[in-house]
């Protein structure tokens, strides 16, 4: 029971911060239908602008966040604008050259951290790093907790965004139908800029929630942009509440899947949950709400 | 048509700047695989600096008989496919004379067999899975022990001091780690210790709480890991969160005597053990010498797979300066004769139980005190009295 207990706890939490990244992904993959494979590359970016600001400036990283999520937004502002809508307008030799240029703007952004701080393993060790709450026999690590509340609170505030103001209103009718919007005269060009911005942001957000508990080395992109996108896949391509719904259980299925079968076989547990979605749910989660 | 010319043009001019430079004709060219970006690429750059200081000295000292010797290095990545091509890229495009490196043991495996295949000398330094030297290749020579010889030291410790009854075994779940838990099985059903659990993870992993649970479940008298640098860090500060205490916890060299495992791990890498295959205060001669000119060149801490690498640079020009003729042939002959002594102990490539061209080295247990790495074990050659027991609440407070 104990170990059940220790098992899902683990799972929601990690889940709380998979969802934090999968929902960047998701609302770019809405409005601009595209699957931005950079996204753990961005993380990546706002982990080491977290890093630098603990290391020289001594600012804690939960401070950091009022700076690593304004700089990744005007990063992604920047790449939207000058690198992937200009593909719109140049017809291509391939098709979806705006997922290819992601790619391209992954690997750059990768080799440039190398360049600057070189292939070391990078941690921030907090006095609080290690500390663990404890509830009977089970430990809860302290920033895991707090990082699944802010993780919380950011959601919730995107709802708000989405689902209260204008901009958030242009922003879903933009992802349901961008000619649509257009026509109604909503500044789509605008919107997508804003849209990468947003996931920039909020992918930002998670990784410097991370940096505490985990560490730091310019590959560590690539396996998070993996997780965005098996959790943007299970949520259902676009969908936000969907996103969420796919982390937590991504979350969880791993946990359980160490606990209960190996933990080599961890990512294989989450693969074959996301099999099973596409087959039986081809919609992804997003069918089992009304939303 | 047009676009279609625009981007033939555009191969050309890759094709051409990546022909590179050429080199002078009296010089010799050795390729060495190392991954240099991806995950390991901490290991690699240690490897890769320790390689260019001995490269430096020997070129210093009159290079290979007159003749300047180069390195070739090129990136693994971390992938076995990509150490396949970067292998076959050395043979046949740089027509080196023989390869050197191998960090990853599955990256390795691929290496040599292309080696084999194309009957080129390689000389391994770090990949240490036992089966590279278990396949009868006979261009394959490896300098440092197989992972099944990392725990020698360790099972004399624990046989005279620990006296373990229980053990629970983790690994990381690839070549190396795979290998060495089953060696480290065989070795506890030797001693008569019982492994109540012996179970991989896949590296890079955030939360190893379910796991570590599980140990907590069975508690063991001993925790054996064998993990990378990252995971060790992480399952040694998760297992004190959880006030996981068996005796003792002991790692299986890679990543728990590197510098940055205290780092990372904080108070949790205090008083952890680890199998080592070096420690720069052993008698070996040069063995001091180069790790403070390391950390002189590079203003940052080497260890073990750096003296690996050091060592082999010198293995690779002493053989090229014996050989006959630079055909494969006759550099594997004089590889084969090497018998010299390294800053990383002696060298001399010998056959034994299934293993053919394999370099034999004792191993060492050392110890985390106060933030310091200790060698502990043997005791003749110990640089502290090791902390044992070891009152986990205090160490931990």
């Amino acid at each position: 029971m104990e170990i059940l207990v220790q098992t899902l706890v683990s799972g929601v939490l990690i889940g709380g911060i998979y969802a934090l990244i999968g929902i960047g992904m998701t609302l770019i993959m809405g409005v601009m239908k595209i699957i931005n494979l950079a996204h753990g590359q961005l993380m990546m970016v706002a982990m080491y602008i977290t890093f630098v600001l603990f290391e020289y400036f001594g600012l804690d990283p939960y401070f950091s966040l009022l700076v690593s999520m304004p700089a990744l937004f005007l990063l992604g502002i920047f790449l939207q604008k000058y690198l992937l809508n200009p593909l719109l307008k140049v017809d291509s030799i391939l098709p979806e050259n705006q997922v290819l240029m992601t790619v391209g703007i992954g690997m750059v952004l990768t080799e440039i951290i190398r360049f600057i701080f070189r292939s070391d393993y990078r941690s921030v060790k907090t006095a609080y790093s290690a500390t663990a709450l404890y509830i009977g026999p089970i430990s809860l690590n302290f920033p895991m907790v707090v990082a699944f509340g802010i993780a919380l609170l950011l959601t919730a505030a995107l709802f708000f965004f989405l689902l209260k103001t204008d901009l958030g209103k242009s922003v879903r009718a933009t992802a349901q139908n961008a000619d649509a919007a257009m026509i109604m005269g909503i500044n789509a060009h605008w919107i997508t800029v804003l849209t990468y911005g947003l996931g920039s942001g909020l992918v930002a957000a998670a990784g410097t929630l991370l940096l505490p508990i985990y560490y730091l080395f310019p590959d560590i992109g690539g396996p998070f942009t993996l997780k965005a996108f098996v959790i943007t896949m299970l949520g259902g391509m676009g969908s936000t509440i969907g996103a969420i719904l796919g982390g937590v259980v991504l979350g969880v299925a791993e946990s359980l899947g160490a606990t209960y079968i190996s933990m080599a076989l961890k990512d294989a547990v989450g693969l074959v949950i996301f099999l099973l979605v596409l087959i039986f749910l081809p919609g992804g989660l997003k069918t089992l709400t009304k939303v | 048509m047009k676009r279609i010319a625009t981007v033939c043009l555009a191969l050309c001019m890759a094709a051409a700047l990546s022909a590179g430079p050429t080199l002078a004709q009296d010089s010799i060219k050795v390729g060495i695989i190392l991954p240099l970006t991806g995950g390991q690429a901490a290991f690699g750059e240690i490897e890769k600096n320790s390689f260019e200081l001995a490269l430096e000295e020997i070129n210093a000292g009159g290079g290979v008989n007159g003749k300047r010797l180069y390195f070739i290095f090129e990136d693994d990545t971390g992938k076995p496919e990509v150490a396949r091509s970067a292998a076959e890229k050395l043979i046949t495009k740089d027509k080196v004379v023989m390869l050197g490196g191998g960090y990853g043991s599955s990256e390795t495996f691929a290496i040599a067999g292309v080696a084999q295949q194309n009957e080129m000398p390689f000389l391994v330094n770090t990949g240490s899975a036992d089966k590279i030297t278990e396949q009868n290749w006979n261009y394959v020579f490896r300098l440092n022990p197989a992972v099944s010889e990392y725990p020698s030291a360790l099972e004399s410790f624990l046989t005279e001091v620990v006296k373990p009854k229980t053990a629970a075994i983790l690994f990381e779940d690839s070549n190396f780690g795979s290998g060495g838990s089953k060696t480290f099985q065989e070795t506890c059903n030797r001693l008569g210790i019982k492994v109540l659990l012996n179970e991989g993870y896949s590296k890079g992993g955030v939360d190893f709480k379910p796991l570590l649970v599980k140990v907590k479940q069975a508690n063991p008298d001993l925790v054996y890991m064998i993990s990378y640098i990252m995971d060790a860090s992480l399952l040694m500060s998760q297992s004190r969160e959880l006030r996981l205490s068996p005796k003792v916890f002991v790692g299986g060299a890679a990543g728990f005597t590197l510098p940055e495992f205290p780092k990372n791990a904080g108070k949790a890498s205090e008083m952890v053990y680890s199998a080592t295959l070096w420690y720069q205060t052993l008698p070996y001669p040069g063995a001091m010498a180069y790790y403070d000119k390391y950390v002189k060149k590079f203003n940052k801490d080497t260890e073990y797979h750096g003296a690996e690498a050091y060592a082999a640079a010198f293995v690779i020009a002493d053989a090229l300066k014996r050989t006959k003729s630079l055909t494969p042939k006759d550099v594997r002959d004089s590889l084969a004769a090497t018998d010299m002594m390294t800053v990383f102990g002696p060298v001399k490539f010998i056959s034994y139980d299934k293993k053919t061209n394999q370099n034999k080295l004792p191993t060492y247990l050392v110890q985390w005190i106060d933030g310091k790495l200790e060698l502990v074990w043997p005791r003749n050659v110990a640089t502290k009295p090791f902390v044992f027991p070891i009152d986990w609440e205090k160490t931990w407070k």
